[in-house]
């Protein structure tokens, strides 16, 4: 063993990366339990990948093949059940854990200086993953995921000048068709995986440079104490692993995931036709915007509100100069707390309503 | 009422002055003139329901009918028209019949939407060269001599008017100009039908063309309002043939609308509107309307039923109800009643149909194939009973059995054929296609039962997992605990 060792520290300098490791503390306060959602979502990235990629054995990404594969995949493939359902159990857990993990460490400030990368990096997986999630839920072109992406498409279509041939770009075509489904496996099996492996290096690298960030004011506490990374947290991050793995597996078996029928795109409209949760609050916010807003269509002025909430919130680092200083930046605790309240209850209605 | 009786004369007198001359007054000149002319035109407006009442030449042709000046008669300033053209004619009489008031002054009861109905109708709607409706008053009724419909020189008399809508609708030529693929030979099939033949015997109760089609609002049958529609139709039938009264001078049963509604034919067509469902017409004819004979209610029948009618042929059963003179399909399903066709139908007990024939002392090879065939028929109801409670269990423990449930109609359409092959009355035929359903039915109950029994081995496989993820969960925590049982650092032990 220790010769393995030697050998593969002659070739690559490991000594290194273990005395990196021996020496990497994470600081343990009140808020340290936030730490570990990050670790969480890189753990559901890996079982969506694993999953995914078992999935692309048997998926066949036509629109005469996508619902029979899928099918063929909940009835005959062995464990293809449980495969899918842990796909999709595994990818609504994973947007719940990357949204509490982006407010905790909104909310910790972590994002000032010099961690304003380790944001925007967040940020951009943020937003693949919901690409992932919309991309995802065409693929196995059943009626509700159909209606659903003609309705997610049509708003992306309302957008002033950019809105039409993006629309257009997304369904490649006039409206919702094969080359829609064709399109969106390609982005979600290899453009989006590939993007987000990038981002995702960056902002593991970061993290393990800069260290795990602490609240403003705590840094400089007296009796400060700190818990070493390895084998602690590790461990623990592992034990916390095990614990999700189990909760998958009881949702998968309790609650398989549905097939439904196939998407005809003669049939009606079926009822009860909405996106995944996580885009609940806007599309909910969209339906209490009345039609004309002054001389602009409600449609497209939503839109446009999201579309600046959403780049205020990703340039946070570079506009809450008061955080960066180590000051106290109450407004921003309230915007933050705004926003969690405004998409916990516009999710919460646009699910009852 | 009795003042009215009293106070009519004056107002027809009234409406007579205002309308043209009335009688009593100064002779109708335009009258005399023509008179003077020759013609059959004064001669024919003697007869005329309208001159009886009072209605001068000059209540549609306009003018001054109180002078002998021709050129003041036939001033235009004066009001005359002339011959009215095209929709005008009609627009003429309906100055009158459309009007309550001057109708209800001559004492008349006829309905005042004649021209709107007209105009509604297929031959208002059906243009001819232009030149608005395609019929007009007079195409009926004629323009002068027109007499009541109850006349029974009327051209539109019940016994008249089937010559009447003829002379259009027996003129291929003429009605090739407005609709190609009608039929012309209505009247020669009517004259075949019962109603034509009591018809041409002088009986005026028969149904003729108006009875069925309607007068002035005729529609096409195609049209969901139309009388003769078929969802419409067996209801138009029944005004009279429902009616005891009316039908009690030809002896014949006054239930069949109310046994058809009941049927499988009148449920599908009047509650589902299933146009694919006979109405009277379909089996009966519709101008040439006459009840099948023994001998053709299997070709009638037959015109639908086209598999079960040849099975029927090829059967033991078609020479026997030849020589017994029964009538096919009518024996076991009844005419008009005829009722879902159900298991209970097939067997021998008291209640089936063969047991009406068939029993063990009586047609032995026809009561032992028909027990047999029930018997079957019976093992593959339960079969598939069995095979779609086990889908519906799988389905509600969320399984995915998409192909199982896809089979089922495959024993629903083994069972379907069953019905049909039925009429063959053979059990060598019969047995084939019952075995066939029940080895899909046998398919279908080891795949949901696969899929129940993988439902079990999943909630046993995740107690599984669940407790091995658990064990290692607690060695893991306890190394934890082990491992931190030394403390966290402070930050003065970490950089010490």
């Amino acid at each position: 063993m220790k010769r393995l060792v030697a050998w593969f520290d002659e070739r690559i300098p490991l000594q290194g990366l273990v005395e990196f490791l021996g020496k990497k503390y994470v600081p343990l306060h009140r808020g340290s339990v936030w730490y570990y959602f990050g670790g969480v979502s890189l753990f559901l990235f890996i079982v969506q990948v694993i999953t995914g990629i078992l999935l692309l054995l048997y998926y066949k990404g036509s629109e005469q093949l996508a619902w029979e594969s899928i099918q063929f995949i909940m009835s005959k493939v062995r464990f293809g059940w449980l495969i899918r359902s842990i796909h999709t159990w595994a990818a609504n857990l994973f947007m719940l854990t990357v949204f509490i993990h982006m407010f905790s460490v909104f909310f910790e400030k972590a994002y000032r200086k010099p961690r304003e990368l380790t944001w925007l990096t967040g940020m951009g997986m943020l937003f693949l993953g919901m690409g992932f999630g919309f991309s995802g839920y065409l693929l196995p072109w059943n009626e509700l995921a159909f209606f659903a992406t003609k309705v997610g498409t049509d708003i992306a279509g309302v957008l002033p000048v950019i809105g039409k041939p993006l629309m257009i770009f997304l369904r490649g075509g006039e409206d919702v068709t094969g080359a829609t489904l064709s399109r969106f496996f390609g982005f979600h099996v290899a453009v989006f995986p590939g993007l987000f492996t990038v981002l995702l290096g960056i902002h593991l690298i970061l993290v393990q440079r800069q260290g795990m960030s602490e609240p403003p004011g705590s840094d400089a506490a007296p009796n400060r104490r700190v818990m070493p990374f390895f084998p602690n947290f590790l461990l623990r991050d592992l034990l916390l692993w095990l614990l999700v793995l189990n909760v998958l597996a009881i949702l998968a078996v309790f609650f398989p995931s549905e097939l439904g029928r196939k998407a005809d795109a003669f049939a009606s409209a079926p009822a009860g036709i909405r996106p995944e949760w996580y885009f609940l609050f806007m599309f909910q916010s969209l339906k209490y915007i009345p039609s004309q807003v002054l001389f602009m269509d409600g449609e497209v002025l939503g839109i446009m509100l999201f579309g600046i909430a959403g780049l205020l919130w990703m340039f946070v680092p570079f506009w809450d100069r008061k955080s960066s200083r180590g000051e106290t930046n109450r407004v921003v605790n309230y915007i933050g707390l705004f926003v969690v309240l405004y998409i916990v209850l516009f999710t919460i209605l646009g699910w009852v309503l | 009422m009795r003042a009215y009786r009293l106070i009519r004369p004056a107002l027809v007198a009234l409406v007579a002055a205002l309308w043209g001359a009335a009688p009593g007054m100064a002779a109708d000149e335009c009258l005399r003139c023509h008179e003077d002319l020759g013609g059959m035109i004064p001669s024919l407006f003697k007869r005329d329901v309208h001159y009886a009442h009072g209605v001068t030449c000059a209540g549609c042709h306009g003018g001054d009918p109180t002078t002998n000046d021709m050129a003041k008669a036939m001033d235009t300033s004066a009001g005359f028209i002339g011959i009215p053209k095209g929709d005008a004619i009609s627009t003429t009489c309906a100055r009158c019949h459309s009007d309550t008031m001057r109708m209800k002054a001559f004492g008349s009861s006829l309905p005042l939407r004649q021209w709107e109905d007209l105009q509604a109708s297929v031959h208002g709607k059906l243009s001819g060269v232009g030149a608005g409706s395609a019929i007009q008053c007079v195409t009926c009724h004629n323009a002068h001599g027109i007499l009541r419909v109850q006349t029974p020189a009327s051209p539109v008399s019940p016994l008249n008017l089937v010559k009447k809508c003829a002379s259009c609708h027996s003129n291929a030529a003429f009605m090739r100009t407005f609709n190609p693929s009608l039929p012309v030979d209505q009247l020669d099939k009517y004259r075949t039908s019962v109603h034509g033949a009591l018809n041409a015997k002088g009986d005026s109760k028969a149904a003729q063309c108006v009875s069925c089609h309607g007068s002035h609002a005729i529609l096409r049958a195609t049209d969901a309002k139309s009388r003769v529609n078929p969802v419409n139709l067996p209801a138009t039938c029944a005004t009279c043939h429902s009616n005891a009264v009316y039908m009690k001078a030809y002896g014949i049963p006054t239930d069949q609308f109310e046994k058809y509604a009941n049927s499988v034919h009148g449920v599908a067509l009047l509650q589902r509107h299933d146009e694919a469902a006979p109405a009277c017409n379909d089996c009966h004819g519709n101008h040439g309307a006459a009840p099948p004979g023994v001998t053709s209610i299997a070709n009638v029948c037959g015109t639908c039923h086209t598999l079960n009618a040849e099975l029927f042929a090829g059967s033991p059963h078609k020479k026997v109800f030849d020589e017994q003179k029964l009538p096919e399909c009518e024996t076991c399903h009844g005419n008009h009643e005829v009722p879902t066709a159900e298991i209970s139908m097939l067997g021998v007990s008291a209640e089936t149909v063969c047991s009406t024939c068939h029993s063990e002392s009586d047609n032995v090879r026809g009561f032992a194939a028909a027990r047999t065939m029930r018997s079957l028929l019976d093992s593959l109801i339960a079969m598939e009973e069995t095979a779609r409670n086990l889908v519906d269990e799988a389905e509600q423990k969320g399984m995915e059995i998409g192909d199982a449930k896809f089979s089922l109609r495959n024993i629903r359409q083994a069972r379907l054929e069953t019905r049909t092959l039925l009429h063959a009355f053979s059990e060598s035929r019969y047995r084939p296609v019952v075995e066939k359903g029940i080895v899909q039915a046998a398919s279908v109950r080891s795949e949901a039962e696969e899929a129940i029994h993988e439902f079990y081995f999943r909630r046993i496989g995740l107690g599984a997992s669940t407790l091995v993820i658990t064990i290692i969960a607690i060695c893991l925590w306890l190394l934890i605990r082990r491992i931190e049982k030394k403390g966290t650092l402070s930050d003065a032990a970490r950089d010490g």
